[in-house]
């Protein structure tokens, strides 16, 4: 607005004042939300019944019948407690916090997005959820003061790290944001669960939102409930945008690739973690979901969320390489392990996902298996997981193997012949299929669980358009 | 960041109207508010080892009428062990231990029980208002000094860090409005309020998840906090009959009544146990 003189500027602010005040709900003034309905909590209530019940509960609690199941668990909403909000520590999140959160929902989280509710249904159950907690009933809260946004070209990461650094972030998130800091292993939140600090590598995981904004709210106003405190005060507005670009530049953008493309190599098969092989090949990522193995408890804190893997071949051989982030290095006792799982052929569709497997008289799957303990990897048949948790003695036949550990961040290197004629059922990988494979991954510290992934096809000959339509 | 500072500030509000653990005077300067009295406290504390001991009967008395509650919180059964701190997680933290740090939720001495709040919980009548002072919550060692304190409606609650690491302050109160803020550099103070009375508002270091403190917000001055001997001194309470209660973070709370008349009143007792 370059006629916006300063007389005129204040001409618009008092204009502005003036219609906040009409529009008696409005913390700011805003046109998409001038089509805002009268508050009708009875409204609300109905669309909570059919559409929120399930997790958050009848009335509320967060006790709905699915809520056991999920990591974090769902809001008890009569506390008032609320985690993403543009709000001072200890004070309600704004109507557009909820606005915004019940229209994008937390991705990363079991709250899912309701954008096709009408506007004015997610309204009224922004009105519903404040009546639920007696804090809505104090003022509204003000979103806090931000400086303007330098931009992206303007941020000053080298400040924004030693902004990390000196603000103790690493205590809790680790030194590149791996969730592996000294204190990430005893976090309990404010319900007295377990929880982790979010792994920053790892953008979709965000709840609140991966832009440089929404991150500089997080850490200005903090996650009540969560532990991680309120900096507000701690840092001048102007460095808070440095800190928070240089978190977004922590964030590693995940390639979901639907099917993952493998590379044929001439020459030498890498064998190595760092062999140069290894940048021709395409990477992609694989999220992971945690199967918790005793009944009835609640889920717990997930610690393996993601995997990235890339693929080499030869005429004979595939090398496969696998990172993950692991907060801890657990090499005895219950080992770090992984398997890589090989889809039997004939085996239609996803009807066996390794969340559900093993199941009574589920059938053998060629597990191509690595553990942090024995340093070793072998493959063998098997109905279930217990050559891998028992320990992982190289059962079946040894396999070459290669890996690291450094900062919260396993990669391990695999090679397998493409057929194998040394082990009898075993799968054999034709260049000319698509062969499907999922992975299996355990932190040793959490024994209880395992990270898994869906079955996803690799490509080993290049695409070709008819394939793609078929996709 | 002066450390010395802080602990002389930390030393002041100790003497001069808190409640910090140590069968203390509590502050019976609140209504008179008496400054020289509060500038006198200070200098006799001068030993830091000891400051409790060097006011407690002196302050108690001068400063107002009314009687001086005392009594003893003793401890039946056998004396739990008090549980060594692990600080494997911050070597900032384990570096200021030489010997091992222990918790300072259950402290048994000779049959007594430390870190309990005594505190007229009915009967008070009138207002009372609250000291300007501040009550000083130091994070030191990677433990919070003190680790159970009174403090007033509305009297500034000075948290200071003097640590050279991250420490987050994660005040869960009900009645009042909670809190979560961190303080990541050594020397960092943040000042807080709480408006509405409260027993107890919890305190803890989500970074170090050892630490916890507790607060008791209230109207009035009459209040104490157990010493290593179990003992206590409320001071200044008018003639009345009261429900006093003893309320420890571990074995709960006990009530009683006690009847002040004349500016007399026996001395109470109060017997916990792991039952
Ligand atoms: C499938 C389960 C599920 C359903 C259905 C669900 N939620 Fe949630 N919701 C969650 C979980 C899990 C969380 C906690 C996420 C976290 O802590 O990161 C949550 C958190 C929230 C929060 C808290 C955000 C904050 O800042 O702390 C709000 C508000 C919310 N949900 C509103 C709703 C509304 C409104 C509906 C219905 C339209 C709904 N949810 C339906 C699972 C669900
Ligand atoms: C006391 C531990 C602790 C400290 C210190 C801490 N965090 Fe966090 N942080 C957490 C936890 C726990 C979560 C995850 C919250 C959840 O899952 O609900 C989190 C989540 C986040 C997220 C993800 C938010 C989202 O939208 O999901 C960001 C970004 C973040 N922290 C940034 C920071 C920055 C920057 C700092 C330092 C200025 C910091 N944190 C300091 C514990 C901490």
């Amino acid at each position: 607005m370059t006629w916006c003189s300063p007389p005129a500027l204040r001409q618009a602010i008092v204009l502005r004042t003036a219609m906040l005040s009409l529009m008696a709900w409005s913390a700011f003034a805003r046109p998409a939300f001038a089509e805002r309905p009268a508050p009708d909590v009875a409204a609300g209530r109905a669309e909570y019944v059919r559409s929120c019940a399930r997790c958050h509960g009848v009335e509320g609690a967060g006790d709905g019948i699915d809520a056991k199941r999920f990591y974090p668990r769902p809001r008890d909403f009569r506390l008032g407690i609320y985690k993403f909000r543009s709000t001072a520590s200890g004070t309600a999140p704004t109507d557009e916090d909820l606005f915004r959160t019940v229209t994008h929902g937390l991705p990363g989280s079991n709250m899912p997005d309701w954008p096709h509710l009408d506007e004015s249904i997610r309204w009224h159950l922004v009105e519903y959820l404040k009546s639920l907690a007696p804090i809505f009933q104090e003022a509204p809260a003000e979103p806090m003061a931000v400086a303007a946004d330098p931009g992206k070209p303007h941020a000053d990461l080298a400040k924004g790290r030693a902004l990390y650094e000196k603000l103790g972030c690493a205590a809790c998130h680790g030194p590149t944001g791996r969730a592996n800091g000294s204190s990430a292993g005893g976090l309990v939140d404010d319900w007295g669960m377990p929880i982790r600090p979010a792994n920053l590598a790892q953008g979709w995981n965000y709840r609140g939102g991966s832009d440089a904004e929404s991150v500089m709210r997080r850490f200005l106003s903090g996650i009540d409930g969560a532990g991680m405190p309120s900096y507000a005060g701690t840092i001048s507005p102007e460095d808070a945008w440095h800190l928070a670009y240089y978190v977004v530049s922590l964030q590693e953008p995940p390639r979901w690739n639907r099917i993952a493309r493998a590379t044929r190599v001439r020459g030498e098969l890498p064998k190595a973690i760092d062999h140069p092989a290894w940048h021709q090949a395409e990477r992609t990522d694989v999220r992971l979901r945690s199967v918790v193995t005793t009944a009835g408890e609640w889920a717990k804190a997930p610690t393996v969320t993601q995997v990235a893997f890339q693929v080499l071949y030869d005429e004979e051989t595939l090398a496969i390489k696998l990172a993950w982030d692991d907060p801890t290095e657990n090499t005895q006792g219950p080992a770090d392990a992984l398997a890589v799982v090989f889809k039997p052929a004939g085996l239609a569709g996803d009807v066996v996902t390794l969340q559900a497997w093993p199941h009574e008289g589920s059938s053998a799957l060629d597990l191509w298996h690595w553990s942090a303990a024995t340093k070793r990897a072998g493959e063998t048949l098997s109905p279930n997981f217990d050559v891998i948790t028992a320990g992982g003695q190289a059962a079946g036949i040894e396999r070459s193997s290669a890996a690291r550990y450094a900062d919260g961040r396993w990669q391990v290197v695999l090679q397998r012949p493409l057929a194998s004629p040394d082990l009898e059922g075993g799968a054999v990988l034709n260049p000319d299929e698509l062969p499907t494979l999922a992975f299996a991954i355990w932190d040793g510290s959490h024994a209880s669980e395992r990270a898994v992934s869906p079955w996803i096809d690799v490509a080993l000959r290049p695409l070709k358009p008819v394939q793609h339509a078929q996709e | 960041m002066n450390t010395q500072r802080v602990a002389s500030i930390a030393l002041m509000a100790i003497v001069t109207g808190i409640g910090c653990g140590g069968g203390r005077a509590q502050d019976a300067a609140a209504r008179t508010e008496d400054a020289e009295q509060q500038a006198a406290n200070v200098q006799l504390a001068e030993t830091p080892e000891t400051p409790v001991k060097a006011i407690r009967p002196a302050a108690a008395s001068a400063a107002t009428g009314g009687a001086s509650l005392q009594g003893i919180v003793h401890w039946s059964g056998t004396a739990p062990t008090r549980e060594k701190i692990s600080m494997d997680a911050d070597p900032v933290c384990q570096q200021q231990h030489a010997q091992a740090a222990y918790k300072e939720d259950v402290i048994v001495n000779n049959a007594t029980l430390g870190n309990v709040l005594v505190y007229l919980k009915e009967g008070v009548s009138g207002s009372y208002s609250a000291p300007s002072t501040p009550v000083v919550l130091n994070q030191a060692g990677c433990m919070y000094k003190p680790h159970v304190a009174g403090i007033r409606v509305n009297q500034p609650l000075q948290i200071v860090n003097s640590d050279s690491t991250l420490h987050n302050i994660n005040a869960k109160p009900t009645a009042n409005r909670p809190f979560n803020v961190a303080q990541p550099v050594q020397g960092m103070k943040t000042d807080k309020t709480f408006t509405k009375p409260e027993v107890m508002v919890k305190f803890k270091c989500n970074v170090h998840p050892w630490m916890n403190a507790y607060l008791g917000v209230l109207e009035h001055p009459f209040f104490a906090v157990t010493g290593e001997d179990g003992s206590f001194t409320i001071a200044g309470v008018p003639d009345g009959t009261y429900v006093l209660e003893a309320w420890h973070e571990v074995y709960g709370a006990k009530t009683q009544n006690v009847t002040v008349s004349g500016g007399r009143v026996s001395p109470v007792e109060f017997t916990f146990s792991a039952q």
